[in-house]
Order: structure tokens, then C-alpha cells, then sequence
């Protein structure tokens, strides 16, 4: 059989997004391929440039806290911890133990619904594997019913206050996060079965967008991305807060570099959460109250005027530089892992296919509105 | 070459001319009515109508487009705890030419506008819009931001408003049922 090739030796741009190009927000993308084959690549952001950074010097301290859930949809309460942390630091004050563990315990319950969610849209992304999002997102429902049942909203918790958190947990939470951690660790097994044995999961990750791990390096990737190009960088062991000290996990790290590799980290990452979170749930002191101080705050005078605060959040390291003044902050400066590791898409997708600039993106796992800011 | 006057009578008087033409001759050719024909045709505008009212009601196929936090809930919407599928609306679209229904879920930066001007005027008539979450409908927490329109009803003509940072994915099925009973004429503008 005569099959009619065409053959365009003109390398051909190709506009991608800016709605929606995948599940993960606005971005465009101007790609130069040559047959199927990415020559170039160029990344346009800033569609959904909204300047929190601006609107957090006109808010007072505990106002900024929605506007700072808002950067990061997936992990809300990670940000929102960020931002209060780094007031707590401007002002000096300290958390009480209980406080401690209950937001280590909230944090890591977040990082489980991120990742699930990541999981889910990585699947999405490539396509076919929509069993795979299906699966994922009633398990991220069924964590977020426990963390609803903990804060009183499903996605933006507002939950952390200067000092402690809102309100204390409520009667039965340990019960029921048991329950839902010995659910998760039996699924966990079934994704990877199901995905790890799909040649088309397979076919469409293992050695795509690798990025080595001096490059990783050097563009300041962090998070699982970085972990996935063989660098044990976790600011809970490098850095530790709260009471990661305290407790018994791994940094999980892969050495492949590829896409495969970032899904595998993520995975591993949900085991130790859970781990994390069992611990957690039973070292943490059965008396005192978690409560921290009311909305405004009034009294203390700033102790360090600049301040450095610096987490690891779902997505990588993120970091808040704020000038503090009494009441409202003079300027913080958020870096957002997101837009660092966004830097890295045009290197990781020269040389690949067309199709596979999804499944990186899915990889990448951005969050466009973290990025734009 | 003879010059044409476009002014004169001639001209001036061309449809009237043409009309009297059609006139006659339709006189002498006259079709006749057909009974059958006239009896179906008066049969099918009464029924169509409610036929075709029936069928928009029921086949909502939304636009696949997201921009921000309320695209997440949009994702819920379709996941098994809500299963929006029962209903029919979970034939999310990613091409705006199949689609009824474009849900704004997000905040609606100056960049962002032509984009979804564009889609919006890619979409079959007749179409429609949820404004979902309190960005859409009136710029919500980023109110005083620089970069950002105060509500997507500035720009595109808005059907149901749906409240809340982000709403409940519930919600979203119940503005589904709202644009419903508007198109079904129980509920007015």
C-alpha cells in the first residue's frame, strides 16, 4: 500500500493556549516544531496577573490571608500558613505545642489533596486515563470533607490565625483521619497498579521531559520536580518547622529526572505524609488548646522589621521576604515555586514530540495563578 | 462609451417595476395549496417549538474553560460525589462551536478579555453565560486590584450569577437548573 507523506521542511510555529491549554490555567505557549519535533519554545505568562503582592501592603496582617489562599488553589492552607508564619516571625511570637501539631497534621492532610489532585490531572492531561482523575478526585473529596469538617469550609480554610489556629480540632477528628489514612493507604496501591501498568501511562512518561540534575539546580527548581532529578533538597529535614524534627519520614528522591520519576516522587510522598500524619496524630499532647490570638493585632511592637520565611509547600520551596511595619506589611515578596519551576518547560520540552508537551506541563504541575501573582 | 444616469426613472422606480412583474406573474402561475402539506407544516410550528424548547433544556453541553480557583470546583462538579452526569451537563466541550453554556469561573484580568470575547463569539447561538464565584460576577477579593474587571457582565451578557469564594460544586448544579427553568420561560429576565 502507497502511503502520501507530505513533507514541510519549513519549521511551523504553533500557538498554544492561552485558554486553557491543559488543566492548569492560563499559559500560552508559542512552539517552533520541525515535522513533530520541538525546536523552540517560548512561554507567555501573566494572564492572570492580578498583583497580591500590591494588595497585600493596603491589607492588614490577618486580611491578606484570603488573598494569600488564593495564590495557590490546591494547597490553600499551605500559603495561608506561610503568610502567618512569616508574621509570626515579625512579631516574635510563639506557638504553644499543641498549636504545632495541629498544623503540622492540617499541612500534610493539604499535601495529600494537592498531590492527589496532581496525580489526577497529570492522568487528565495525557488523556484516555480519565478512570485515573475520576479515582483521585473522590479521594481528594474525601480528604477535603475531613479538612471541611476541621476548618468549616471545603476550599478556602482561612483557618490559621496569629499565634495558633482558629478553632481547635473537633471531637473525633483523630478518629475519623484514621479511618480516612488506612482508606488512602490501600488506594495508593491501586493507582500505582493501575497507572504502572498501563502502557499508555508508560509510553507517555517514562523518559519524557528530563531535566538532568545540575540543570535542576541551576534554574532553582524545587519540590518534587528537583527530588524526581536526584536532589534530597526538603526544606522539612534541611530547615525543619513545627515539629518535622520531631517525627519519622524519609525525603523521597528519584534520579531519573523524567516525567515518570516526578508522578513516583509524588506518590512516595503521599505514603509519608500519611505517615507523617499518623505520628503526628498520636504524639500530639491530648490537653491544651490550639486557639490562637484574636484578628487584630493590636499590642506587640515589630521585633525583626525584615524577616525571611521559608516552607515547602506541595509544589516546592516558597519563600515570603517581609518588611514589617506595625499593623499592615511595607513589602513582601513572595517567591512562588511555581514560576521557578515553570522556567525549566522550555528546556525540558526541546527535542520532544508535540504531544508530550502536556504531559510535562502535567508533570510540571503548575498552578498558573501561583505564577502569574 | 454611452454614460449610465443612475438617476433617472429607470432606476429610481427598479423594485417598484420588479414587484409588478412578480405580480403577474404569479396571477398566472399560481401554485396551488397543498393540504396535506399546509396541515403539517402549521402541525410542526405548534409542536417545534416545545420540541425544540425541550431538547435546549436538556442538552446543556458547557464550554471546558477555566481560569482560576472556581475551575477546580468547576472539576468537582464533574468528579463521582456530585456526578452532574444524572442531569446531563457533564458533556464538558473543549471546542466553543459545540457548546451552550460558558461558565466563567475565575477572576477576568484586561488580558484575558479578548480571549474570552473571542470564544464567546465562537460559540452557536443561542448561547449562554454562568458568571460562577464572586470574581466573575463583581471582581470578589481583587476588587481593588489594578488588572482586574470588576465582573465578567462588563463585557459579555450575563444569564445566572453564582455566589460564593469558590461556590459549592452543588451550587453550580442548581445554576445549571436555574438556566434551565429560564429557558423553559419559568423564570423571566
Amino acid at each position: 500500500m502507497h502511503l502520501m507523506r507530505v513533507v514541510i521542511d519549513v519549521p511551523v510555529r504553533i500557538n498554544v493556549g492561552p485558554i486553557h491549554p491543559s488543566t492548569h490555567g492560563v499559559l500560552r505557549l508559542v512552539v517552533d516544531v520541525e515535522g513533530d519535533k520541538i525546536e523552540n519554545m517560548e512561554a507567555h505568562i501573566g494572564f492572570l496577573h492580578r498583583g497580591v503582592e500590591k494588595l497585600l501592603e493596603n491589607r492588614m496582617y490577618m486580611q491578606a490571608c484570603p488573598h494569600m489562599e488564593k495564590l495557590d488553589y490546591f494547597a490553600p492552607m499551605s500559603y495561608d500558613e506561610l503568610y502567618v508564619a512569616a508574621v509570626e516571625q515579625a512579631y516574635g511570637i510563639e506557638l504553644k505545642e499543641k498549636a504545632m501539631y495541629v498544623r503540622t497534621i492540617l499541612l500534610e492532610l493539604q499535601r495529600i489533596a494537592s498531590h492527589l489532585a496532581s496525580i489526577g490531572f497529570l492522568c487528565n492531561d495525557i488523556g484516555q486515563l480519565f478512570t485515573a482523575f475520576m479515582w483521585s478526585f473522590k479521594d481528594r473529596d474525601m480528604v477535603l470533607k475531613l479538612l471541611e469538617a476541621a476548618t468549616g469550609t471545603r476550599m478556602f480554610y482561612v483557618n490559621m490565625r496569629i499565634g495558633g489556629l482558629v478553632r481547635d480540632l473537633p471531637p473525633g477528628f483523630e478518629d475519623s483521619a484514621i479511618e480516612l489514612l488506612d482508606y488512602l493507604s490501600k488506594r495508593i496501591p491501586a493507582y500505582e497498579k493501575y497507572l504502572e501498568k498501563n502502557p499508555v501511562f508508560m509510553e507517555r512518561n517514562k523518559g519524557i521531559g528530563v531535566i538532568s540534575r545540575d540543570e535542576a539546580k541551576n534554574l532553582g527548581i524545587t519540590g518534587p520536580v528537583l527530588r524526581g532529578s536526584g536532589v534530597s533538597y526538603d526544606i522539612r529535614k534541611n530547615k525543619p518547622y513545627y515539629v518535622y524534627e520531631k517525627l519519622n519520614f524519609r525525603i523521597q528522591v528519584r534520579n531519573e529526572g523524567d516525567n515518570f520519576a516526578r508522578y513516583k516522587v509524588r506518590m512516595l510522598e503521599l505514603r509519608e505524609s500519611i505517615r507523617i500524619v499518623r505520628e503526628a496524630l498520636k504524639k500530639m499532647p491530648p490537653e491544651g488548646s490550639a486557639v490562637g490570638m484574636p484578628i487584630r493585632l493590636i499590642g506587640p511592637p515589630v521585633k525583626n522589621k525584615i524577616t525571611i520565611t521559608e516552607r515547602e509547600l506541595p509544589r516546592g520551596e516558597c519563600m515570603i521576604y517581609l518588611v514589617a511595619d506595625p499593623q499592615r506589611p511595607y513589602r513582601a515578596y513572595i517567591r512562588s515555586a511555581n514560576f521557578i519551576n515553570l522556567s525549566a518547560i522550555e528546556e525540558m520540552c526541546k527535542g520532544q514530540r508535540f504531544a508530550d508537551i502536556f504531559s510535562i506541563i502535567g508533570g510540571l504541575d503548575m498552578v498558573m495563578a501561583d505564577v502569574d501573582k | 462609451m454611452e454614460e449610465i444616469d443612475y438617476n433617472s426613472d429607470k432606476f429610481i422606480n427598479a423594485k417598484a417595476e420588479m414587484d409588478k412583474l412578480v405580480e403577474e406573474s404569479l396571477k398566472t402561475r399560481a401554485v396551488r395549496p397543498n393540504v396535506l402539506f399546509g396541515k403539517l407544516s402549521e402541525l410542526t410550528k405548534a409542536t417545534s417549538s416545545k420540541v425544540i424548547e425541550w431538547s435546549r433544556q436538556n442538552s446543556l453541553w458547557p464550554m471546558q474553560f477555566g481560569l482560576a480557583c472556581c475551575a477546580i470546583e468547576l472539576m468537582d462538579f464533574g468528579s463521582p460525589r456530585i456526578d452532574a452526569e444524572r442531569k446531563g451537563y457533564l458533556l464538558f466541550r473543549g471546542t466553543p462551536r459545540q457548546c451552550d453554556v460558558m461558565i466563567v469561573a475565575g477572576w477576568v484580568t484586561k488580558s484575558v478579555i479578548p480571549e474570552i470575547k473571542r470564544l464567546y463569539e465562537q460559540m452557536a447561538k443561542p448561547r449562554y453565560v454562568i458568571a460562577y464565584g464572586e470574581c466573575a460576577t463583581c471582581g470578589g477579593p481583587w476588587w481593588e486590584s489594578y488588572n482586574i474587571i470588576r465582573g465578567i457582565d462588563q463585557v459579555l451578557p450575563v444569564d445566572v450569577f453564582v455566589a460564593g469564594c469558590p461556590p459549592r460544586p452543588e451550587n453550580l448544579f442548581g445554576a445549571l437548573m436555574k438556566l434551565q427553568k429560564k429557558l423553559g420561560g419559568e423564570i423571566e429576565d
